[in-house]
């Protein structure tokens, strides 16, 4: 009110109120395009000098920073805060995101950030009106909130005003800025290359097919993230060549990508040139291979599938069904502790030369069925329930063997296990096949890609993995064999060897009741009593054949004869009894609980509808998938986040052959369970393979909503 | 013995298939937070190990960063503290500004700061070389981490969701450590433990 009063004062008003209305006419603010803080020149730049209706024009915000200060990219890392624009727009006209240029790295002790140093050109597109009128003009403002640091940081905030006169479309727009052009010129262009991007141990590895990188003129190879915490932001990249591949190693940060999530962020390579350094920067977005949670690669080469399968054979020894039979083999090795190397040395090349045989002979009969178009497996012989009764019979006579009721090498009683039971070279040999025989079941992680690759692969490789497998579990008993110092250490012979070989028989009549209960998912309850039946049987006929061994001439051949039929009834009794049962039993299987049974059927339906999908495919002699199921699939966190996301649960049972499943497992390159694979909503979403060895988080994060839109 | 050859057996198979595990040392969710002892402003020795039993709150801070500055003079740390206090929660400013840096101060002048910005922490631990700071891997300031009765690293991350020196952000912010207070009451989880810092780098000396 007092500038009334004050006619000086009074006068300014109202000419700063006239100006103001001058200026409303003209549709623009009177703010300059410029604005300055003690740190940073900011100014408001236009590609053009005009606007035509409905045009795109490109805008420029450029910071000019004093030496040793910068600002902040989109992802400014450790700390720091990135460039914010609001825009104060006319209606109808619309500002678009910030195009980043490439940043710098600023570490400061523990910390880096991603920015920029001296000057940065941050442009923005514009939509103008389509109703904007020609001879009017279109007023832009906006509000710059930038951090600058040197060591200290400041919050600064600036306010920049643009007026652009609108011309008719087609006539004269006026000279390019050469700035902006300059700044477009220099964004990131989308990267050229092949991408893949694997998890490799702890890292992740990034392969960029660009055989025009090993240059010697690249000086420095940086990747940097646009999100937080997906990259550590301060960890060295070390970067080789390869096969004309780029292979970048990250190391994972706070915030790390799942599987089947995207990598984005831009690429710089620092070139040394005649004329100085060069740098160039390329956008990307690797999606985290799927099949490499499992800590390697899809597509294993020859080389590392040989690897993997020697290391999945060696992993094979420590599995409950192998280790039983190797002990056994262990306490024959003790009792021959005495004598010759080259004894010891020949028992062990024949156990190896067994379980190669084995393998080679698995190998072989794979390749025939898999010439012959059957879809199957690992583990695929465990599909037969007549298969697993007989395995099962064996472990039971073992046992039997083990606990002493019958004597080794007695005939034929024994079946493999007297073969593997007899000392000497022919005895290695059949433990071999007995080891083989007993740990095809036993899937272990990593072995399931290094089967399905050879499965993708000639016949010689197809082999040559399934040797490699054979030698891995070979591996530990051979060295023992061929390392005297190791033998050394065996203890003396003595009684106690009697009593461990007695207690060695419980684990065999544990694998014994874990099979039977195999056989009762396969071939259902009266299998059980088929089973138990022949066991007794065997039992009898075991213990008839070694009582009578001790009698006379007629009392010998008496009970041979009866053991033979007894042993005969267990067998054929077996064989009828469940053969005919098995294929009934397999229709009747009830449907419990939240899943549905697989069918590809019915997945092609949910998925034609959008809906997400998780898949589960196991079988009940697989050891992890009963794991994976009991720790993680039926946890309630995972129910929930299933009844959240809406999400139909699909499971496939392995157990007894399905060549639909077989389908499905050759689709994600596998040749055997588990497969865990989630569909996102979206018809045409990206699949996502979870690890095969599972957790509630590691499910909940493939699950999270995140995960569920479209990947492309 | 053979249970000996067996274990050797079993060895290497294990040492073969096991693969390179993390060799980060730093403050890791659910692992044991890194123990240490320092000085605090009143002239005492605080040792992390004699607040077992309790929940620890580790707050970085450093007086002159605007971020800080921001929580404090908002009034929204200081809220914070009196929260904890009430649920008998420690709170233990850290100040690892090195000497000559932004935010450097001695005992007195820390406890002085703390007067006018009407802030209640149960301590303030002087940390002018970094120690603590890099043996949590602590970037900003304000940079949070809690640790749980049973010493174990329960938080880490930002004061809250929106990342910015304007006070007016804090009415659209998800305060990560009022929920983690909740979750810690409700003995849960915590739901986000982990979620980005930002504000100021912490000072540490050249």
């Amino acid at each position: 009110m007092s500038a009334w009063l004050d006619a000086g004062r009074g006068w300014r008003l109202l000419a700063a109120g006239l100006l103001f209305c001058l200026n409303g006419l003209a549709g623009a603010a009177a703010l300059s395009p410029r604005a300055s803080t003690e740190q940073v020149e900011a100014e408001l730049l236009a590609a053009f000098p005009t606007v035509t209706p409905g045009q795109e024009i490109l805008l420029g915000v450029r910071q000019k920073i004093i030496p040793h200060w910068h600002t902040y990219w989109k992802n400014p890392g450790d700390s720091g805060e990135a460039t914010k624009i609001d825009w104060q727009l006319p209606e109808g006209v619309t500002a678009g995101a910030i195009q980043w240029p490439a940043p710098r790295r600023f570490t400061l002790g523990p910390v880096t950030n991603y920015g920029y140093a001296d000057e940065v050109m941050l442009l923005v597109p514009l939509q103008v009106a389509a109703t904007a009128q020609p001879g009017q003009r279109l007023p832009i403002r906006a509000s710059v909130d930038w951090l600058v640091c040197e060591e200290t940081c400041i919050p600064q905030r600036v306010e920049l005003g643009l007026s652009l006169p609108v011309v008719a479309p087609g006539s004269a727009i006026g000279p390019a800025n050469p700035l902006i052009q300059a700044a477009r010129l220099a964004l990131p262009t989308s990267s050229p290359w092949p991408l893949r991007l694997d998890r490799v141990g702890d890292a992740l590895q990034l392969r960029i097919k660009a055989p025009e990188l090993a240059a010697p003129a690249v000086r420095e190879l940086w990747f940097y993230p646009s999100e937080w915490g997906r990259v550590a932001h301060d960890a060295a990249q070390p970067a080789r060549f390869a096969d004309g591949e780029l292979i970048l190693s990250l190391q994972p940060g706070e915030a790390p990508l799942v599987a089947g999530e995207a990598l984005d962020g831009v690429l710089v390579i620092t070139e040394e040139q005649p004329g100085g350094t060069t740098r160039r920067s390329f956008e990307m977005a690797p999606t985290l291979a799927i099949a490499s949670a499992d800590g390697h690669g899809q597509e294993t080469g020859a080389w590392s599938a040989m690897l993997l399968a020697l290391l999945g054979g060696i992993v094979l020894n420590l599995m409950p069904c192998v280790f039983p039979v190797l002990s056994i083999k262990a306490l024959s090795l003790i009792r021959h502790a005495g004598q010759a190397p080259g004894k010891l040395r020949r028992q062990g090349l024949a156990y190896t030369a067994g379980v190669l045989v084995s393998f080679a002979a698995l190998g072989g009969l794979l390749i025939g069925i898999k010439l012959g178009g059957g879809s199957i497996g690992w583990g695929f012989q465990y599909q037969s329930p007549v298969f697993v009764l007989l395995v099962a019979y064996l472990m039971f006579a073992v046992g039997l063997n083990l606990s002493g009721l019958f004597v080794v090498g007695a005939g034929a009683v024994g079946l493999g296990s007297s073969l593997a039971a007899r000392e000497g070279s022919l005895g290695s040999f059949f433990t071999g096949v007995l080891a083989t025989v007993v740990a095809t079941p036993c899937t272990a992680p990593f072995m399931g890609a290094a089967v399905g690759f050879a499965l993708g692969q000639p016949t010689l490789q197809l082999l040559a993995v399934f040797l490699s497998l054979g030698l891995g579990l070979a591996l530990p008993y051979l060295l023992l064999c061929l390392w005297p110092g190791l033998q050394r250490l065996l203890p003396r012979p003595g009684v106690w060897m009697e009593h461990l070989k007695q207690g060695l028989a419980f684990p065999m009549y544990g694998a014994a009741i874990w099979l039977v209960w195999v056989l009762a998912q396969q071939a259902g309850i009266n299998a059980v009593a088929v089973a138990l039946g022949g066991m007794l049987a065997i039992a009898f006929a075991v213990w008839l054949f070694g009582l009578t061994r001790q009698g006379g001439r007629l009392a010998r051949h008496g009970g041979a004869w009866f053991a033979s039929l007894a042993l005969a009834g267990a067998l054929l009794g077996g064989y009828f009894g469940i053969e005919a049962r098995s294929a009934e039993v397999g229709a009747s299987r009830s449907i419990r609980q939240s899943w549905e049974p697989y069918s590809a059927k019915r997945l092609a339906e949910l998925r034609a509808g959008g809906r997400p999908v998780l898949i589960n495919l196991t079988a009940s002699w697989c050891i992890s998938c009963l794991v994976n199921e009991k720790v993680a699939l039926s946890s309630t966190a995972v129910g929930e986040a299933l009844r959240a996301g809406g999400i139909t649960y699909l499971k496939g049972d392995w157990t007894n052959q399905d060549p639909e499943i077989g389908r499905l497992l050759a689709e994600f390159g596998r040749s055997g369970v588990p497969l865990y694979v989630y569909y996102p909503a979206g018809a045409k979403a990206v699949p996502i393979v979870l690890p095969q060895i599972l957790t509630p988080e590691i499910v909940l994060a493939a699950l999270a909503p995140g995960n569920s839109t479209s990947l492309h | 013995m053979l249970l000996r050859t067996i274990a050797r057996i079993s060895l290497l198979g294990l040492s073969a298939s096991l693969l390179p595990v993390s060799a980060l040392a730093v403050a890791n969710i659910d692992q044991p937070a890194p123990p240490f002892s320092a000085q605090s402003a009143d002239g005492n020795t605080v040792n992390l190990a004699a607040y077992r039993g309790k929940t620890v709150v580790l707050e970085w801070t450093n007086h002159e960063c605007p971020y800080v500055r921001k929580h404090y003079e908002s009034g929204n740390i200081p809220q914070l503290q009196k929260e904890a206090a009430a649920r008998g929660i420690v709170w233990l400013q850290v100040i690892s500004s090195a000497p000559g840096k932004q935010g450097h101060v001695d005992g007195a002048t820390a406890l002085k700061v703390n007067a006018t910005r009407d802030a209640r922490p149960a301590g303030i631990i002087l940390d002018p070389e970094g120690k603590i700071a890099r043996l949590y891997g602590a970037q900003t300031t304000p940079h949070i981490f809690i640790i749980n009765p049973a010493g174990e690293l329960v938080y880490k991350g930002g004061i809250d969701s929106v990342a910015s020196s304007k006070k007016e952000d804090l009415a659209t912010a998800e305060n990560y450590v009022r929920l983690a207070f909740a979750d810690i009451s409700a003995q849960r989880r915590i739901a986000q433990a982990s979620t980005r810092p930002y504000g100021c780098t912490i000072k540490y000396a050249d």
